[in-house]
């Protein structure tokens, strides 16, 4: 019980932002603070108008001078209308075109796609920081380190250092064998490729002497993706327990040989790792036996 | 956080509509007066509902103020930040895909050193990794022997200090944080270890299971 309230007050004196507190309603003294928080309250303010656009069709203009004396405005349609339309009220004689919005409050198109577009990407980024919870919880709780080469590389010493680099270094030469292998397919152009054992793409996909589809499998551009609307498939690796849901593949992790990837080239959609699926009998025959 | 972004779509029932505009201007309203004086600036705020032939302004005694402030303004000046609606999503969606990026390659990163360690663990071992692994798997290889060789320069230079001097990386203080290695940059790079393979497909290398399994 005493310990709780100890760790409560903690965590009240630990706190970094001013969030959900209350602040008096003066101009801040602080400079710098002032700053963060104009540029954080523009951009909520413009946020906010943004959604009550995209929510009731409502027209609407917002203009803020930065301390700094710069302007930013955003506007529906744009601030220029507005500022003119606002203007011409005044005038003696009453402008009929002020009131021709009255019947135009559906959105645009352009709003409401982007808009998708936009809780999409953020409920992808939800999902990952998840996995990404995931996947440190998982370390912290497993028992490990089992090796002293699974710390960090600043606890080795000289020797530790030169060993494990000898093992990396090994071990890279047999994932480069192992990769390259699945590049030694340049198959006469009426090889069709079944089902069989030995097949790479599990489909039996036609493999083109140009790689053309094993590139459009290889590489995944997130971009296209949020052109297309498409997800990538999250599936799990058929060995031990651990789950690499692989797939996503940013834009420095592409190898790409035959490289200019155009974004909105990307047809075939079907961009199924189902490679990734092949049970392990199915899988490329290496000649090893599978051991573990 | 997030948790209101539901639906931002046209809301077609004109009640609720009705209802969500009143109280959103209102709470823009209040927003647009707790900006302009926490931070001392001159806001302006214009809106037209479909409720009203007459536009509701922030301040609305003198909004008039802001405006000829302004007017005053050079067309590029009034340019440089000024945003309409379509291009400031465009903006708000490229900043969420860079985090979403940001995010999914840390996690990848993740993953790729819990597979290399399961390699060296004799867990498991890269015939049975599909290409994308592979790949990405190679990649954090090459970033981590990177690590590593900067690890023993900063040794063997500070040969004659204690050997469990703890010096911290160039990357960073933790080991998962690592730069990103420029495809292509290091000389035994991944892509030109499968382009030489390419050429002349040799035997898989020793890899020899005994020497890694004890430590």
């Amino acid at each position: 019980m005493e310990e709780n309230m100890e760790r409560n007050m903690e965590r009240n004196m630990k706190r970094k932002s001013r969030g959900r507190q209350k602040i008096e309603m003066v101009k801040m003294k602080n400079e710098s603070n002032l700053q963060v928080t104009f540029s954080k309250r523009r951009s909520g303010l413009f946020k906010k108008a943004s959604e009550l656009n995209t929510l009731c069709g409502a027209d609407i203009a917002i203009i803020v001078f930065s301390p700094g004396g710069k302007v930013y405005s955003f506007g529906h349609p744009n601030v220029d209308t507005m500022v003119n339309r606002f203007k011409n009220i005044n005038q003696p004689f009453p402008n009929p075109n002020n009131n021709m919005r009255l019947s135009e409050v559906q959105p645009h198109t352009f709003n409401l796609q982007m808009n998708d577009v936009l809780t999409q990407v953020m409920n992808d980024t939800e999902i990952a920081k998840k996995k990404s919870e995931e996947i440190r919880k998982k370390r912290k709780n497993s028992k490990r380190p089992e090796n002293w080469w699974e710390n960090p590389v600043e606890e080795f010493d000289l020797a530790q250092t030169q060993e494990i680099f000898v093992k990396v270094e090994n071990l890279k030469k047999v994932v480069a064998d192992e990769a390259s292998k699945n590049f030694q397919v340049f198959p006469h152009p009426n090889f069709c490729v079944g089902s069989s054992s030995g097949a790479l793409f599990r489909d039996g996909g036609y493999i083109n002497p140009n790689l053309d589809q094993y590139e459009q499998r290889r590489m995944f551009n997130v971009n296209a993706y949020y052109n297309q609307n498409m997800y990538p498939p999250i599936y799990q690796l058929p060995y031990g327990n651990n789950s690499y849901a692989g797939g996503y593949v940013p834009d420095q992790y592409n190898l790409n040989f035959m490289h200019a990837f155009n974004q909105y080239q990307n047809q075939n959609q079907n961009l199924g790792f189902k490679d990734e699926g092949i049970p392990e009998n199915e899988r490329h025959q290496d000649g090893h036996p599978p051991h573990f | 956080m997030a948790r209101n972004r539901a639906k931002m779509t046209f809301l077609e029932n004109n009640t609720s509509r009705k209802a969500t505009f009143r109280k959103r201007k209102e709470g823009l309203m209040k927003k647009a007066s707790e900006l302009s004086i926490l931070c001392g600036v001159a806001v302006a705020v214009i809106i037209e509902g479909e409720y009203s032939s007459v536009p509701e302004v922030f301040p609305r005694e003198d909004v008039g103020s802001v405006i000829d402030k302004w007017d005053k303004l050079s067309q590029a000046d009034k340019d440089k930040k000024m945003v309409n609606h379509e291009k400031y999503l465009k903006q708000r969606i490229e900043k969420a895909k860079e985090k979403l990026n940001k995010v999914n390659k840390e996690n990848r990163e993740m993953e790729m050193k819990e597979l290399m360690f399961d390699c060296l663990r004799n867990k498991t071992a890269p015939c049975f990794l599909g290409p994308n692994e592979l790949r990405d798997l190679g990649v954090f290889i090459d970033q981590y022997i990177k690590i590593l060789s900067r690890r023993i320069e900063t040794l063997t230079n500070n040969q004659g200090s204690s050997s469990t001097s703890v010096v911290p990386a160039a990357a960073g203080t933790t080991s998962v944080a690592m730069p990103t290695a420029a495809m292509g940059s290091s000389s035994t790079g991944f892509n030109n270890m499968i382009e030489e393979n390419m050429n002349e497909i040799p035997n898989v290398k020793d890899f020899d299971l005994n020497r890694c399994s004890e430590e």
